[in-house]
């Protein structure tokens, strides 16, 4: 698949074989060494501590590269992800949470360590039936099924979320921000109804959140608005049936540096989601459809003065074969302008390349729980389209294939 | 194999469980509790029983065939759901899981001992510092 004469297929097969065995070695040494770890329990005020450890090896075909340079010959291992967090309820209408995360991820992450969120939980109503609630801090994004826990490997449908959905590319303006959430719950014969309603300040910095707005890395900077965030859910029979609305609005302003033409325009962010989910025993079966608006005013450059909607839905199905084994089956879209399917319009008023403007992504894989603490995932991507791949990881779009392949293994311990 | 491991998975999963109960601290007044109370409390979103005591949910492992049995039969719900919804609450700091104990006679200590507390056991692992819960 991803080696050309059979000699070197033999090569690159024998040397991955043998970098899997060594990587697996020194996993469930990680593992045996954790199970020893004396996880405390019964601590005061409910303290519970929790946390993730996760390795990636990506292996792209083409120039079209996923987390670091993954189509290179020996892949990519630039994906990580650890994470730790402690929630503490001295009261059982109060609690504090904290996660802490490291995510390396190609050029866009580089695997800092920072407050994934950090946050006062109080429940000012308390009944058997219904709860409402205030949350304070920092709080995680309540947008699809996923994205509140999108860096938790055990959380995830697979090892690379729907990207048409889960962006990686503006995930900073997604994954979480700073202010206040409302929430309430209704638990009833016919099914619970949860709410929550946020008014937060998104962490917006850094050079790929410029170039997945503005193009490219900008010589001024990107200051956000209030968000407003919202989620529906309702969940009929426990679960089986789930469904969810999420909708935002996001106000950025961008303040251009002194030499800049560019004037101090804004962009106005709606996205939409619609989720729904089916468990059975064996089988679930999940779909979200999003909209996404876009509108660019005053930058006093034409091209930049934009109006869109972009699309996107996936379908996913997953049969777990035995309590230990699971699979999984896909297909994603993503259209960056649903008026622009195709990409064409696009590339003629601008000279890129039209498949930067879509992506269709079948998925197929594997999950084996090894332990209940220990999992080890293998998926295939088949792609046409690079809309959703990151430009910084792929800085010369005239590099990149619109039809391509990826390959992946993932290593996960939690505790 | 699939096939093998599937058959595997099915003698598993039809094993008889022992006739068995919710359990709760003695100390509690309750005797009853609605079956929409009991699905709340093991999902991790009702925290108080009603005299205001808080409550400390004790499951055993998600493999353990008493848990598979409690999960389907008192909850309606597969086990996987339930660790799901837990993993989403304990991840995205929005909640917290139940405390997992590593068999029957942890869970008879556990819950005997911490006021509260609710769990499962079979009959015959009961004894005086537990009472049944019954569901209406």
């Amino acid at each position: 698949m991803f080696c050309k004469s059979s000699n070197h297929i033999r090569r690159c097969l024998t040397r991955d074989v043998v970098r899997l065995v060594v990587v697996s070695a020194v996993l469930s040494n990680c593992v045996a060494y954790a199970q020893k770890l004396p996880i405390p329990q019964n601590l005061p005020n409910n303290l519970q501590i929790h946390g993730f450890a996760s390795q990636s090896w990506l292996k792209s075909t083409n120039n079209n590269n996923v987390f670091g340079k993954s189509s290179s010959d020996s892949g990519s291992f630039d994906f990580r992800e650890l994470g730790l967090n402690a929630s503490m309820r001295p009261k059982p209408n109060l609690q504090f949470s904290a996660q802490m995360i490291s995510r390396t991820a190609g050029k866009g992450s580089p695997g800092n360590i920072r407050l994934d969120y950090g946050f006062i939980d109080y429940a000012f109503l308390s009944g058997e039936d219904s709860k409402m609630g205030i949350r304070l801090g920092r709080m995680k994004n309540p947008l699809g099924f996923y994205n509140a826990t999108r860096d938790v490997p055990f959380t995830r449908p697979t090892i690379l979320l729907p990207q048409s959905i889960y962006f990686d590319r503006t995930r900073k303006l997604a994954i979480a921000a700073d202010g206040g959430h409302l929430y309430g719950e209704h638990r009833s014969d016919i099914g619970n109804l949860s709410v929550q309603f946020g008014a937060v300040r998104p962490l917006v910095r850094g050079a790929e959140t410029e170039v997945a707005l503005l193009g490219r890395e900008m010589p001024g900077h990107l200051s956000p608005d209030i968000l407003y965030i919202g989620q529906v859910n309702y969940e009929l029979d426990e679960g089986r049936l789930r469904f969810a609305f999420s909708g935002a609005q996001l106000n950025i302003n961008y303040d251009p540096a002194s030499s800049e033409r560019l004037g101090a325009g804004s962009i106005r962010f709606t996205p939409l989601i619609f989720s729904a989910q089916y468990n059975a025993e064996r089988w679930s079966f999940t779909s979200e459809y999003a909209l996404r608006h876009f509108e660019y005013k005053n930058f006093g450059s034409p091209p930049l003065d934009l109006n869109f909607w972009g699309e996107s839905y996936y379908i996913q199905g997953v049969y777990r074969i035995t309590p230990e084994w699971e699979a999984i089956a896909r297909y994603d879209v993503l259209y960056t302008n649903s008026d622009d399917r195709n990409g064409k319009k696009w590339a003629a008023a601008t000279g890129g390349d039209p498949h930067r403007r879509y992506a269709k992504d079948i998925t197929v894989g594997l999950r084996w729980n090894v332990t209940p603490e220990f999992m080890l995932r293998a998926e295939y991507h088949r792609v046409n389209g690079t809309a959703w791949l990151s430009t910084l990881d792929n800085p010369t779009s005239g590099d990149l294939s619109p039809h391509w392949n990826l390959f992946s293994i993932l290593g996960s311990y939690r505790f | 194999m699939c096939l093998l491991l599937g058959l595997l998975y099915m003698t598993g999963s039809a094993r008889a469980v022992e006739p068995y109960e919710i359990v709760a601290n003695s100390g509690l007044n309750e005797k009853t509790l609605s079956k929409n109370a009991l699905r709340a409390i093991f999902g991790m979103r009702l925290h108080t029983w009603p005299d205001g005591t808080p409550i400390h949910v004790f499951v055993l492992p998600d493999e353990a065939p008493l848990h598979i049995a409690f999960s389907k039969e008192k909850l309606n719900v597969f086990p996987y759901q339930l660790r799901a919804a837990w993993d989403r609450l304990v991840f995205s700091g929005t909640g917290q899981a139940p405390e997992t104990v590593a068999s029957p006679e942890e869970m008879l200590a556990k819950v005997g001992s911490t006021p509260g507390a609710i769990g499962y056991l079979t009959r015959s692992r009961m004894d005086s510092t537990v009472n049944v819960l019954q569901v209406k």
